[in-house]
């Protein structure tokens, strides 16, 4: 049994833009840059897991509800 | 068995509202790619922004467009039928909506991939939610 916490409030504190990679203990943003390309780049040659995310003002939209709908158009 | 917390994302925390949200690697050939993804039982299948499509090398551009619903309008998507899902030490293959014009943190796993792969269960009270995975072999 495996037990996991990711506190974004925590993380994501500082970032209020653009993308961060989390250390795999979700316990910290080891790198962060404008863009996802840039966050990766940067991430190039860190041999360890990590988790990358968007860091925005606010993720009002993070839930919600899609269906499809499969209208080919 | 994965036992999560529920997690506040920021801007939330007036409202209270939190997230059943899952580490995942999805996987498309050698491209590799560790995010978070809500996992969502209203949700009918996975989906995920045009940014982690590029990400994962997907040329989601030539894949049929299609039409979905939303309870705040339509969008357009386009479905990619054969990407990887890894969850702790757990892969699956599944078919991923790929939705144009969404937040860059959109990313949703549904009735038709993670609930066929797991027992799911959510105990809200607890503000926690479990994912046993089925045994398939």
């Amino acid at each position: 049994m495996k037990y996991k916490r990711i506190n974004f409030i925590k993380l994501l504190k500082k970032y209020k833009s653009g993308w961060v990679a989390i250390s795999s203990d979700f316990e910290n943003v080891v790198f962060s840059g404008k863009t996802l390309k840039a966050t990766m780049q940067k991430a190039k040659k860190y041999k360890e897991k990590l988790y990358y995310f968007p860091a925005g003002e606010t993720y009002s939209n993070f839930v919600g509800l899609f269906s499809n709908a499969n209208f080919k158009i | 068995m994965l036992i999560l917390k529920y997690s506040l994302l920021p801007g939330l925390e007036r409202t209270g509202v939190l997230a059943p949200v899952v580490p995942v690697t999805f996987i498309h050939g050698n491209f590799e790619f560790p995010t978070f993804a809500l996992v969502d039982s209203g949700g009918e299948q996975g989906l995920i922004s045009t940014v982690i499509a590029d990400a994962l090398n997907i040329n989601w551009q030539k894949l049929p467009r299609h039409v979905g619903l939303t309870t705040s309008g339509n969008f357009v998507y386009h479905t990619f039928p054969n990407l990887v899902a890894k969850i702790d030490d757990y892969e699956f293959r599944l078919s991923i909506n790929i939705a144009e014009g969404v937040n860059a943190f959109k990313c949703i796993l549904g009735r038709k991939d993670i609930f066929q792969q797991a027992k799911i269960t959510f105990e809200g009270y607890k503000k926690e939610f479990r994912i046993d995975f089925r045994n398939l072999n």
